[in-house]
Protein backbone atom coordinates (compact mmCIF):
# COMPACT_ATOMS: atom_id res chain seq x y z
CA UNK A 1 0.00 0.00 0.00
CA UNK A 2 1.58 3.12 -1.04
CA UNK A 3 1.51 6.17 1.12
CA UNK A 4 -1.61 8.18 -0.20
CA UNK A 5 -3.32 4.94 -0.45
CA UNK A 6 -2.56 4.67 3.62
CA UNK A 7 -3.80 8.37 4.24
CA UNK A 8 -6.96 7.36 2.75
CA UNK A 9 -7.56 4.21 4.38
CA UNK A 10 -6.90 5.90 7.49
CA UNK A 11 -9.17 8.62 6.87
CA UNK A 12 -12.04 6.59 5.68
CA UNK A 13 -11.90 4.69 9.10
CA UNK A 14 -11.46 8.07 11.01
CA UNK A 15 -14.89 8.97 9.62
CA UNK A 16 -16.36 5.39 9.98
CA UNK A 17 -14.93 5.96 13.56
CA UNK A 18 -16.64 9.31 14.15
CA UNK A 19 -19.74 7.78 12.02
CA UNK A 20 -20.48 5.09 14.34
CA UNK A 21 -19.94 7.38 17.28
CA UNK A 22 -22.39 10.12 15.86
CA UNK A 23 -24.61 7.14 14.95
CA UNK A 24 -24.18 5.59 18.66
CA UNK A 25 -24.70 9.07 20.09
CA UNK A 26 -28.02 9.37 17.97
CA UNK A 27 -29.28 6.32 19.15
CA UNK A 28 -28.60 6.88 22.69
CA UNK A 29 -30.50 10.63 22.82
CA UNK A 30 -33.26 9.04 21.35
CA UNK A 31 -33.53 6.04 23.92
CA UNK A 32 -33.09 8.90 26.31
CA UNK A 33 -36.01 10.63 25.09
CA UNK A 34 -37.96 8.10 24.53
CA UNK A 35 -37.61 7.03 28.36
CA UNK A 36 -38.07 11.06 29.30
CA UNK A 37 -41.46 10.49 27.35
CA UNK A 38 -42.46 7.08 28.80
CA UNK A 39 -42.40 9.24 32.24
CA UNK A 40 -39.31 7.17 33.65
CA UNK A 41 -38.58 10.11 35.15
CA UNK A 42 -41.30 10.33 37.69
CA UNK A 43 -40.20 8.32 40.08
CA UNK A 44 -38.01 10.89 41.14
CA UNK A 45 -41.28 12.96 42.42
CA UNK A 46 -42.41 9.76 44.28
CA UNK A 47 -38.60 9.50 45.70
CA UNK A 48 -38.70 13.42 46.66
CA UNK A 49 -41.83 13.03 48.71
CA UNK A 50 -40.75 9.74 50.48
CA UNK A 51 -37.46 11.76 51.30
CA UNK A 52 -39.46 15.03 52.68
CA UNK A 53 -41.58 12.41 54.61
CA UNK A 54 -38.84 10.71 56.17
CA UNK A 55 -36.81 13.83 56.90
CA UNK A 56 -39.71 15.24 58.68
CA UNK A 57 -41.12 12.41 60.40
CA UNK A 58 -38.54 9.72 61.26
CA UNK A 59 -37.00 11.39 64.08
CA UNK A 60 -39.65 10.63 66.22
CA UNK A 61 -39.12 6.63 65.24
CA UNK A 62 -35.90 6.20 64.99
CA UNK A 63 -34.63 7.38 68.16
CA UNK A 64 -31.97 9.75 67.28
CA UNK A 65 -30.78 7.88 64.21
CA UNK A 66 -32.54 9.79 61.24
CA UNK A 67 -28.90 10.58 59.47
CA UNK A 68 -28.58 6.66 59.25
CA UNK A 69 -31.91 6.23 58.29
CA UNK A 70 -31.87 8.84 55.61
CA UNK A 71 -28.76 7.55 54.07
CA UNK A 72 -29.63 3.65 54.12
CA UNK A 73 -33.04 4.62 52.51
CA UNK A 74 -32.00 7.44 50.25
CA UNK A 75 -29.38 4.91 49.08
CA UNK A 76 -31.63 1.78 49.14
CA UNK A 77 -34.03 2.90 47.17
CA UNK A 78 -31.96 4.44 44.84
CA UNK A 79 -30.76 1.14 44.23
CA UNK A 80 -34.40 -0.10 44.00
CA UNK A 81 -36.05 2.02 41.97
CA UNK A 82 -32.61 1.99 39.59
CA UNK A 83 -32.85 -2.01 39.40
CA UNK A 84 -36.43 -1.43 38.44
CA UNK A 85 -35.85 1.09 35.52
CA UNK A 86 -33.04 -0.96 34.40
CA UNK A 87 -34.63 -4.23 34.28
CA UNK A 88 -38.52 -3.01 33.31
CA UNK A 89 -37.07 -0.33 30.55
CA UNK A 90 -33.88 -2.02 30.07
CA UNK A 91 -35.75 -5.48 28.77
CA UNK A 92 -38.55 -3.31 26.18
CA UNK A 93 -35.41 -1.39 24.38
CA UNK A 94 -35.09 -4.27 21.81
CA UNK A 95 -38.19 -5.92 22.02
CA UNK A 96 -40.22 -2.31 22.10
CA UNK A 97 -38.40 -1.86 18.20
CA UNK A 98 -38.88 -5.22 16.89
CA UNK A 99 -42.56 -5.08 18.31
CA UNK A 100 -43.34 -1.84 16.71
CA UNK A 101 -41.32 -2.80 13.02
CA UNK A 102 -39.22 0.23 14.01
CA UNK A 103 -36.16 -1.73 14.11
CA UNK A 104 -36.82 -2.64 10.20
CA UNK A 105 -36.35 1.14 9.49
CA UNK A 106 -33.34 1.63 11.26
CA UNK A 107 -31.35 -1.50 10.15
CA UNK A 108 -32.12 0.08 6.52
CA UNK A 109 -29.82 3.01 7.54
CA UNK A 110 -26.02 2.44 7.84
CA UNK A 111 -26.40 1.56 11.15
CA UNK A 112 -24.73 -1.47 12.49
CA UNK A 113 -26.21 -4.08 15.03
CA UNK A 114 -23.94 -2.96 17.50
CA UNK A 115 -24.24 0.45 17.21
CA UNK A 116 -27.96 -0.18 17.78
CA UNK A 117 -26.86 -1.81 20.78
CA UNK A 118 -24.56 0.45 22.37
CA UNK A 119 -26.79 3.04 21.87
CA UNK A 120 -29.83 1.74 23.33
CA UNK A 121 -27.48 0.65 26.42
CA UNK A 122 -26.23 4.33 26.98
CA UNK A 123 -29.52 5.84 26.30
CA UNK A 124 -30.52 3.84 29.17
CA UNK A 125 -27.68 4.80 31.16
CA UNK A 126 -28.01 8.59 30.84
CA UNK A 127 -31.37 8.16 31.82
CA UNK A 128 -30.36 6.08 34.64
CA UNK A 129 -26.99 8.44 35.55
CA UNK A 130 -30.00 11.63 35.58
CA UNK A 131 -32.18 9.65 38.03
CA UNK A 132 -29.40 9.18 40.42
CA UNK A 133 -27.76 11.70 40.39
CA UNK A 134 -31.11 13.80 41.06
CA UNK A 135 -31.53 11.20 44.00
CA UNK A 136 -28.52 11.51 45.39
CA UNK A 137 -28.39 15.81 45.44
CA UNK A 138 -31.95 14.68 47.54
CA UNK A 139 -30.54 12.66 49.98
CA UNK A 140 -27.44 15.16 50.45
CA UNK A 141 -29.94 18.05 50.79
CA UNK A 142 -32.47 15.67 53.31
CA UNK A 143 -29.24 15.15 55.25
CA UNK A 144 -28.51 19.05 55.44
CA UNK A 145 -31.65 19.71 56.42
CA UNK A 146 -31.91 17.21 59.33
CA UNK A 147 -27.65 18.05 60.56
CA UNK A 148 -27.45 21.28 59.08
CA UNK A 149 -24.28 22.53 57.18
CA UNK A 150 -21.78 20.81 58.44
CA UNK A 151 -23.51 17.32 58.22
CA UNK A 152 -20.66 15.79 56.49
CA UNK A 153 -22.78 12.89 55.27
CA UNK A 154 -24.29 14.70 52.59
CA UNK A 155 -20.73 14.47 51.09
CA UNK A 156 -19.13 11.34 52.23
CA UNK A 157 -21.74 9.36 50.70
CA UNK A 158 -21.36 10.29 47.12
CA UNK A 159 -18.48 7.74 46.59
CA UNK A 160 -21.49 4.90 47.33
CA UNK A 161 -24.27 5.89 44.91
CA UNK A 162 -20.65 6.29 42.22
CA UNK A 163 -20.75 2.44 42.93
CA UNK A 164 -24.72 2.26 42.89
CA UNK A 165 -24.86 3.50 39.82
CA UNK A 166 -21.71 1.14 38.29
CA UNK A 167 -24.34 -1.88 39.91
CA UNK A 168 -27.07 -0.60 37.42
CA UNK A 169 -24.77 -0.13 34.10
CA UNK A 170 -23.89 -3.61 34.81
CA UNK A 171 -27.53 -4.88 35.86
CA UNK A 172 -28.80 -2.87 32.51
CA UNK A 173 -26.15 -4.30 30.00
CA UNK A 174 -27.22 -7.73 31.18
CA UNK A 175 -31.42 -7.30 31.07
CA UNK A 176 -30.30 -5.65 27.52
CA UNK A 177 -28.66 -9.28 26.69
CA UNK A 178 -31.48 -11.06 27.68
CA UNK A 179 -33.92 -8.67 25.87
CA UNK A 180 -31.65 -9.70 22.62
CA UNK A 181 -32.90 -13.06 22.37
CA UNK A 182 -35.88 -13.43 24.61
CA UNK A 183 -39.37 -12.43 25.87
CA UNK A 184 -39.50 -9.14 28.32
CA UNK A 185 -41.32 -11.34 31.04
CA UNK A 186 -38.24 -13.83 30.68
CA UNK A 187 -35.91 -11.39 30.11
CA UNK A 188 -36.92 -9.25 33.39
CA UNK A 189 -37.79 -12.63 35.31
CA UNK A 190 -33.56 -13.95 34.60
CA UNK A 191 -32.27 -9.84 34.84
CA UNK A 192 -34.01 -10.44 38.35
CA UNK A 193 -32.46 -13.41 39.39
CA UNK A 194 -29.06 -12.68 38.30
CA UNK A 195 -29.52 -9.31 40.09
CA UNK A 196 -30.35 -11.29 43.03
CA UNK A 197 -27.77 -14.36 42.54
CA UNK A 198 -24.97 -11.14 41.79
CA UNK A 199 -25.32 -10.25 45.66
CA UNK A 200 -24.97 -13.95 46.79
CA UNK A 201 -21.61 -14.52 44.68
CA UNK A 202 -19.16 -14.74 47.60
CA UNK A 203 -21.50 -17.67 48.75
CA UNK A 204 -20.94 -19.19 45.50
CA UNK A 205 -17.47 -19.06 46.14
CA UNK A 206 -17.88 -20.80 49.62
CA UNK A 207 -20.40 -23.54 48.21
CA UNK A 208 -17.51 -24.47 45.86
CA UNK A 209 -14.74 -24.67 48.67
CA UNK A 210 -17.13 -26.75 50.47
CA UNK A 211 -17.35 -29.36 47.72
CA UNK A 212 -16.46 -32.84 47.67
CA UNK A 213 -16.83 -33.30 44.49
CA UNK A 214 -14.68 -32.29 41.98
CA UNK A 215 -17.35 -31.39 39.20
CA UNK A 216 -19.62 -29.49 41.40
CA UNK A 217 -16.26 -27.51 42.59
CA UNK A 218 -15.57 -26.33 39.40
CA UNK A 219 -19.00 -25.70 38.40
CA UNK A 220 -19.33 -23.30 41.70
CA UNK A 221 -15.95 -22.23 40.66
CA UNK A 222 -16.92 -21.32 36.88
CA UNK A 223 -20.23 -19.89 38.21
CA UNK A 224 -18.62 -17.61 40.68
CA UNK A 225 -16.58 -16.01 38.23
CA UNK A 226 -19.12 -16.12 35.81
CA UNK A 227 -21.86 -14.09 37.04
CA UNK A 228 -21.38 -10.61 37.60
CA UNK A 229 -20.51 -9.93 41.52
CA UNK A 230 -22.50 -7.37 42.87
CA UNK A 231 -21.32 -7.27 46.42
CA UNK A 232 -18.64 -5.68 45.41
CA UNK A 233 -20.41 -2.12 44.49
CA UNK A 234 -22.60 -2.97 48.43
CA UNK A 235 -21.60 0.21 50.26
CA UNK A 236 -24.68 1.35 51.23
CA UNK A 237 -24.12 0.43 55.09
CA UNK A 238 -20.59 1.54 55.63
CA UNK A 239 -21.48 4.85 53.82
CA UNK A 240 -24.50 5.29 56.72
CA UNK A 241 -21.88 5.50 59.18
CA UNK A 242 -19.86 8.00 57.37
CA UNK A 243 -16.99 5.36 55.18
CA UNK A 244 -16.19 5.71 52.02
CA UNK A 245 -14.65 3.13 49.74
CA UNK A 246 -10.94 3.98 49.13
CA UNK A 247 -10.31 5.38 45.65
CA UNK A 248 -8.23 2.00 44.54
CA UNK A 249 -11.49 -0.24 45.78
CA UNK A 250 -13.77 2.48 43.63
CA UNK A 251 -10.97 2.36 40.61
CA UNK A 252 -10.61 -1.91 40.65
CA UNK A 253 -14.75 -2.09 40.59
CA UNK A 254 -15.28 0.50 37.64
CA UNK A 255 -12.70 -1.86 35.47
CA UNK A 256 -14.50 -4.81 37.15
CA UNK A 257 -17.69 -3.60 35.11
CA UNK A 258 -15.80 -2.13 32.75
CA UNK A 259 -15.21 -5.17 31.58
CA UNK A 260 -17.84 -7.04 32.89
CA UNK A 261 -19.77 -5.02 30.55
CA UNK A 262 -17.71 -5.17 27.19
CA UNK A 263 -18.24 -9.03 27.52
CA UNK A 264 -21.88 -8.72 28.21
CA UNK A 265 -22.44 -6.26 25.49
CA UNK A 266 -20.49 -8.42 22.79
CA UNK A 267 -22.51 -11.27 23.52
CA UNK A 268 -25.23 -9.56 23.19
CA UNK A 269 -24.47 -7.94 19.97
CA UNK A 270 -23.31 -11.50 18.99
CA UNK A 271 -26.84 -12.39 19.70
CA UNK A 272 -28.32 -9.79 17.55
CA UNK A 273 -26.13 -9.90 14.87
CA UNK A 274 -27.39 -13.74 14.43
CA UNK A 275 -31.45 -12.99 14.80
CA UNK A 276 -33.40 -12.86 11.66
CA UNK A 277 -36.07 -10.19 10.97
CA UNK A 278 -37.67 -11.35 8.22
CA UNK B 1 -74.03 19.90 32.43
CA UNK B 2 -73.33 18.06 29.65
CA UNK B 3 -73.29 13.61 29.96
CA UNK B 4 -69.47 13.67 30.35
CA UNK B 5 -69.67 16.29 33.52
CA UNK B 6 -72.34 14.60 34.85
CA UNK B 7 -71.07 11.14 34.46
CA UNK B 8 -67.43 12.68 35.60
CA UNK B 9 -69.24 13.87 39.38
CA UNK B 10 -71.12 10.64 39.31
CA UNK B 11 -67.71 9.01 39.00
CA UNK B 12 -66.11 11.03 42.00
CA UNK B 13 -69.31 11.21 44.37
CA UNK B 14 -68.68 7.45 43.81
CA UNK B 15 -64.95 8.10 44.91
CA UNK B 16 -65.73 9.93 47.89
CA UNK B 17 -68.72 7.99 49.27
CA UNK B 18 -66.55 4.66 49.36
CA UNK B 19 -63.67 6.37 50.75
CA UNK B 20 -66.19 7.33 53.66
CA UNK B 21 -67.72 3.87 53.77
CA UNK B 22 -63.96 2.50 53.99
CA UNK B 23 -63.70 4.52 57.19
CA UNK B 24 -66.92 3.58 58.88
CA UNK B 25 -66.08 0.23 57.47
CA UNK B 26 -62.63 0.40 59.31
CA UNK B 27 -63.74 1.47 62.63
CA UNK B 28 -66.13 -1.00 62.83
CA UNK B 29 -63.64 -4.12 61.97
CA UNK B 30 -61.26 -2.17 64.79
CA UNK B 31 -63.83 -2.44 67.65
CA UNK B 32 -64.87 -6.16 66.85
CA UNK B 33 -60.88 -6.98 66.67
CA UNK B 34 -59.96 -9.65 69.33
CA UNK B 35 -57.36 -9.11 72.20
CA UNK B 36 -53.84 -9.34 70.83
CA UNK B 37 -52.94 -13.00 71.84
CA UNK B 38 -49.77 -12.27 74.26
CA UNK B 39 -48.68 -15.74 72.86
CA UNK B 40 -48.82 -14.51 69.10
CA UNK B 41 -47.53 -11.17 69.94
CA UNK B 42 -44.33 -12.92 71.75
CA UNK B 43 -43.81 -15.35 68.90
CA UNK B 44 -39.72 -15.96 68.27
CA UNK B 45 -38.85 -13.92 64.98
CA UNK B 46 -38.80 -16.46 62.02
CA UNK B 47 -35.40 -15.35 60.67
CA UNK B 48 -31.91 -15.29 62.91
CA UNK B 49 -29.66 -12.48 62.47
CA UNK B 50 -27.21 -14.00 60.07
CA UNK B 51 -30.36 -15.54 57.75
CA UNK B 52 -31.56 -11.47 57.63
CA UNK B 53 -28.33 -10.62 56.44
CA UNK B 54 -29.06 -12.78 53.66
CA UNK B 55 -31.73 -12.23 52.86
CA UNK B 56 -31.35 -8.69 52.32
CA UNK B 57 -28.86 -8.55 49.47
CA UNK B 58 -27.55 -5.01 49.59
CA UNK B 59 -30.45 -3.32 51.51
CA UNK B 60 -28.68 -4.74 54.69
CA UNK B 61 -28.43 -1.18 56.49
CA UNK B 62 -32.30 -0.44 55.66
CA UNK B 63 -33.08 -3.61 57.38
CA UNK B 64 -31.09 -2.73 60.59
CA UNK B 65 -32.61 0.03 60.36
CA UNK B 66 -36.62 -1.65 60.36
CA UNK B 67 -35.54 -3.93 63.03
CA UNK B 68 -33.76 -0.97 65.56
CA UNK B 69 -37.42 1.11 64.58
CA UNK B 70 -38.90 -2.52 65.61
CA UNK B 71 -37.22 -2.96 68.89
CA UNK B 72 -38.22 1.11 70.14
CA UNK B 73 -41.98 0.47 69.17
CA UNK B 74 -41.44 -3.25 71.25
CA UNK B 75 -40.39 -1.27 74.31
CA UNK B 76 -42.39 1.80 74.02
CA UNK B 77 -45.54 -0.72 73.56
CA UNK B 78 -44.27 -2.04 76.58
CA UNK B 79 -43.87 1.11 78.52
CA UNK B 80 -47.54 1.71 77.98
CA UNK B 81 -48.33 -1.02 79.97
CA UNK B 82 -46.37 0.45 82.95
CA UNK B 83 -47.34 3.11 85.49
CA UNK B 84 -46.52 6.50 84.50
CA UNK B 85 -42.56 7.38 84.81
CA UNK B 86 -41.19 4.31 84.14
CA UNK B 87 -37.72 4.42 83.50
CA UNK B 88 -35.41 2.63 80.79
CA UNK B 89 -33.14 1.08 82.99
CA UNK B 90 -36.12 -0.34 85.34
CA UNK B 91 -38.29 -2.13 82.92
CA UNK B 92 -38.46 -5.25 84.38
CA UNK B 93 -41.87 -6.40 84.90
CA UNK B 94 -42.75 -5.34 80.96
CA UNK B 95 -41.31 -8.66 79.76
CA UNK B 96 -39.07 -7.76 76.95
CA UNK B 97 -38.81 -11.31 76.01
CA UNK B 98 -38.29 -10.49 72.02
CA UNK B 99 -35.85 -7.50 72.46
CA UNK B 100 -32.75 -9.79 72.77
CA UNK B 101 -33.65 -11.27 69.16
CA UNK B 102 -34.62 -8.13 67.55
CA UNK B 103 -31.17 -5.90 69.06
CA UNK B 104 -29.45 -9.04 67.92
CA UNK B 105 -30.63 -9.05 64.84
CA UNK B 106 -30.02 -5.40 63.95
CA UNK B 107 -26.69 -5.42 64.60
CA UNK B 108 -26.15 -8.44 62.75
CA UNK B 109 -27.49 -6.89 59.77
CA UNK B 110 -25.06 -3.92 60.68
CA UNK B 111 -22.11 -4.39 63.08
CA UNK B 112 -20.93 -1.13 62.91
CA UNK B 113 -24.66 0.10 64.14
CA UNK B 114 -23.53 1.59 67.57
CA UNK B 115 -27.25 2.70 68.88
CA UNK B 116 -28.78 -1.13 69.42
CA UNK B 117 -25.47 -1.95 72.08
CA UNK B 118 -25.84 0.88 73.71
CA UNK B 119 -30.22 0.81 73.99
CA UNK B 120 -29.14 -3.01 75.07
CA UNK B 121 -26.50 -2.37 77.41
CA UNK B 122 -28.94 -0.15 78.89
CA UNK B 123 -32.96 -1.60 78.51
CA UNK B 124 -31.67 -5.77 78.56
CA UNK B 125 -29.83 -6.07 81.90
CA UNK B 126 -33.26 -6.15 84.02
CA UNK B 127 -34.83 -8.45 81.19
CA UNK B 128 -31.87 -10.42 80.26
CA UNK B 129 -28.32 -9.95 81.44
CA UNK B 130 -26.24 -12.64 79.86
CA UNK B 131 -27.95 -11.13 76.41
CA UNK B 132 -27.16 -7.81 77.14
CA UNK B 133 -23.30 -9.32 78.19
CA UNK B 134 -23.37 -11.09 75.08
CA UNK B 135 -24.80 -8.28 72.70
CA UNK B 136 -22.24 -5.87 74.30
CA UNK B 137 -19.36 -8.43 73.65
CA UNK B 138 -20.81 -9.13 69.96
CA UNK B 139 -20.78 -5.64 69.51
CA UNK B 140 -16.93 -5.60 70.46
CA UNK B 141 -15.69 -8.43 68.62
CA UNK B 142 -17.15 -6.44 65.31
CA UNK B 143 -15.90 -2.80 66.31
CA UNK B 144 -12.39 -3.51 68.44
CA UNK B 145 -11.77 0.13 68.23
CA UNK B 146 -14.82 1.48 69.89
CA UNK B 147 -14.00 1.91 73.35
CA UNK B 148 -17.50 3.48 74.16
CA UNK B 149 -18.82 -0.10 73.90
CA UNK B 150 -16.42 -1.03 76.64
CA UNK B 151 -18.37 1.32 78.96
CA UNK B 152 -21.73 -0.08 78.03
CA UNK B 153 -20.21 -3.24 79.14
CA UNK B 154 -18.26 -2.04 82.45
CA UNK B 155 -21.76 -0.56 83.22
CA UNK B 156 -23.77 -4.03 82.43
CA UNK B 157 -21.40 -5.40 84.96
CA UNK B 158 -21.46 -2.37 87.25
CA UNK B 159 -25.46 -2.39 87.12
CA UNK B 160 -24.85 -6.33 88.57
CA UNK B 161 -22.68 -5.64 91.33
CA UNK B 162 -19.74 -7.50 89.81
CA UNK B 163 -17.19 -4.57 90.20
CA UNK B 164 -14.02 -6.32 89.75
CA UNK B 165 -14.93 -7.50 85.83
CA UNK B 166 -16.92 -3.58 85.40
CA UNK B 167 -12.99 -2.55 86.80
CA UNK B 168 -11.18 -4.61 83.95
CA UNK B 169 -13.30 -3.72 81.65
CA UNK B 170 -13.43 -0.05 82.26
CA UNK B 171 -9.13 -0.74 82.09
CA UNK B 172 -9.49 -2.87 78.83
CA UNK B 173 -11.59 0.01 77.40
CA UNK B 174 -9.02 2.59 78.36
CA UNK B 175 -5.95 1.17 76.40
CA UNK B 176 -7.64 1.74 73.01
CA UNK B 177 -6.22 4.23 71.15
CA UNK B 178 -8.23 7.31 71.16
CA UNK B 179 -10.36 5.98 74.28
CA UNK B 180 -10.70 9.15 77.16
CA UNK B 181 -8.62 9.16 80.00
CA UNK B 182 -11.70 8.97 82.09
CA UNK B 183 -11.72 5.14 81.05
CA UNK B 184 -8.68 4.16 82.93
CA UNK B 185 -9.82 6.61 85.85
CA UNK B 186 -12.97 4.84 86.39
CA UNK B 187 -11.07 1.70 86.23
CA UNK B 188 -9.48 2.87 89.32
CA UNK B 189 -12.74 4.49 90.80
CA UNK B 190 -14.61 1.16 90.29
CA UNK B 191 -12.10 -0.53 92.30
CA UNK B 192 -11.89 1.70 95.30
CA UNK B 193 -15.40 3.51 95.44
CA UNK B 194 -17.68 1.16 92.74
CA UNK B 195 -20.92 1.17 94.81
CA UNK B 196 -20.52 4.46 95.90
CA UNK B 197 -22.30 7.39 94.29
CA UNK B 198 -19.40 9.65 93.50
CA UNK B 199 -18.89 6.10 90.56
CA UNK B 200 -22.54 6.35 89.66
CA UNK B 201 -22.02 9.62 88.84
CA UNK B 202 -19.31 9.75 86.90
CA UNK B 203 -20.92 6.75 85.18
CA UNK B 204 -24.50 8.95 84.22
CA UNK B 205 -22.73 11.48 83.51
CA UNK B 206 -20.54 10.36 80.43
CA UNK B 207 -24.00 8.27 79.78
CA UNK B 208 -25.65 11.67 79.33
CA UNK B 209 -22.67 13.38 77.40
CA UNK B 210 -22.06 10.52 74.95
CA UNK B 211 -25.44 9.19 74.40
CA UNK B 212 -27.32 10.24 70.92
CA UNK B 213 -30.32 8.72 72.02
CA UNK B 214 -33.08 11.07 74.17
CA UNK B 215 -34.41 8.35 75.66
CA UNK B 216 -31.00 7.49 76.99
CA UNK B 217 -30.25 11.07 77.54
CA UNK B 218 -33.65 11.55 79.92
CA UNK B 219 -32.51 8.61 81.81
CA UNK B 220 -29.25 9.25 82.72
CA UNK B 221 -30.30 12.66 83.71
CA UNK B 222 -32.97 11.54 85.46
CA UNK B 223 -30.49 9.18 87.40
CA UNK B 224 -27.96 12.28 87.66
CA UNK B 225 -30.92 14.19 89.74
CA UNK B 226 -31.72 11.54 91.94
CA UNK B 227 -28.28 11.35 93.11
CA UNK B 228 -28.08 14.95 93.78
CA UNK B 229 -31.57 14.26 95.98
CA UNK B 230 -30.02 11.73 97.63
CA UNK B 231 -27.29 13.71 98.59
CA UNK B 232 -29.52 16.64 99.68
CA UNK B 233 -32.01 14.33 102.02
CA UNK B 234 -28.66 13.37 103.81
CA UNK B 235 -28.13 16.62 104.04
CA UNK B 236 -31.88 16.81 105.17
CA UNK B 237 -31.19 14.31 107.50
CA UNK B 238 -28.16 16.09 109.30
CA UNK B 239 -30.41 19.09 109.98
CA UNK B 240 -33.08 16.76 111.37
CA UNK B 241 -30.53 15.25 113.69
CA UNK B 242 -30.59 18.47 115.76
CA UNK B 243 -33.60 19.05 116.18
CA UNK B 244 -34.72 15.76 117.68
CA UNK B 245 -31.65 16.22 119.68
CA UNK B 246 -32.98 19.05 121.25
CA UNK B 247 -36.82 18.79 121.31
CA UNK B 248 -36.70 14.49 122.13
CA UNK B 249 -38.99 14.09 118.75
CA UNK B 250 -39.51 14.24 115.46
CA UNK B 251 -41.42 17.20 113.84
CA UNK B 252 -44.78 17.19 113.42
CA UNK B 253 -44.22 18.29 109.75
CA UNK B 254 -41.63 20.73 107.28
CA UNK B 255 -43.24 23.68 108.83
CA UNK B 256 -41.36 23.37 111.94
CA UNK B 257 -38.15 23.06 110.13
CA UNK B 258 -38.64 25.89 107.70
CA UNK B 259 -36.76 28.85 109.50
CA UNK B 260 -33.72 26.52 109.78
CA UNK B 261 -34.21 25.80 105.64
CA UNK B 262 -34.39 29.49 104.95
CA UNK B 263 -31.04 30.47 107.15
CA UNK B 264 -29.21 27.50 105.24
CA UNK B 265 -30.96 28.70 101.76
CA UNK B 266 -32.73 24.86 100.92
CA UNK B 267 -35.58 26.00 98.32
CA UNK B 268 -38.74 25.15 99.82
CA UNK B 269 -42.22 25.97 98.97
CA UNK B 270 -45.27 27.73 100.26
CA UNK B 271 -45.93 25.02 103.00
CA UNK B 272 -41.98 25.06 104.37
CA UNK B 273 -41.02 21.84 102.28
CA UNK B 274 -37.79 21.26 100.85
CA UNK B 275 -37.86 21.07 97.29
CA UNK B 276 -35.97 18.29 95.55
CA UNK B 277 -34.09 19.35 92.24
CA UNK B 278 -36.90 18.50 90.03
CA UNK B 279 -38.84 20.99 92.32
CA UNK B 280 -41.49 18.55 94.18
CA UNK B 281 -41.29 18.61 98.09
CA UNK B 282 -39.53 15.87 99.86
CA UNK B 283 -41.54 13.16 101.78
CA UNK B 284 -41.46 13.54 105.23
CA UNK B 285 -42.27 10.56 107.12
CA UNK B 286 -42.49 11.48 111.00
CA UNK B 287 -43.35 8.14 112.47
CA UNK B 288 -40.09 7.27 111.85
CA UNK B 289 -38.46 10.69 111.11
CA UNK B 290 -37.40 9.97 107.77
CA UNK B 291 -37.05 11.80 104.59
CA UNK B 292 -37.52 10.36 100.95
CA UNK B 293 -38.34 11.65 97.39
CA UNK B 294 -42.05 11.97 96.43
CA UNK B 295 -43.34 10.04 94.35
CA UNK B 296 -45.36 12.57 93.07
CA UNK B 297 -41.85 13.93 92.00
CA UNK B 298 -40.86 12.92 88.10
CA UNK B 299 -37.37 11.60 90.24
CA UNK B 300 -37.11 8.47 90.16
CA UNK B 301 -37.51 7.11 94.21
CA UNK B 302 -35.34 4.02 93.88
Amino acid sequence: MDTAAAITHQEKLRSSQAGTLWRTAAIARNAFREAVRDRVLYNLVLFVLLLTLVAIFIGELSGGQERKIIVDLGLSTMLLFGVFISIFVGVGLVYKEIERRTIYAIFSKPVSRGEFLIGKYLGLCLTLLVNVVVMGAGVSLALLYVGGRGESLALTIWPAIVLIYIELMIVTSVALLFSSFSSPALSALLTFLVFTIGHFSSDLKTLAGSMESTVARWLFTGLYYLLPNLSNYSYITPAAHGQAPTFANVLLALAYAAVYIIIIMAAATLVLSKRNFK
Amino acid sequence: MSGSNRKQLTLIAMIVFGLALVVVLSKSIDARRPPVDLVVEEERLYVNGNTAKRLSLSFNGLVADWYWMRSLQYVGRKVLTLPEGAMLDRLGSANLKLLPALLDTATSLDPQFMEPYEYGAIVLPVADVDAAIRLTKKGIAANPSAWRLYHHLGYIYWQRGDLATAAETYGAGGQIPGAPEWMTAMKAKMLADGGGRATAREIYSRMYEGSTDEKVKEMAQLRLLQLDAFDQIDILKKLLAPFKARTGRCPASWKELEPIFRARRVPVDGSGAPLDPAGTPYEFKPENCDVAVSYDSKIPVK
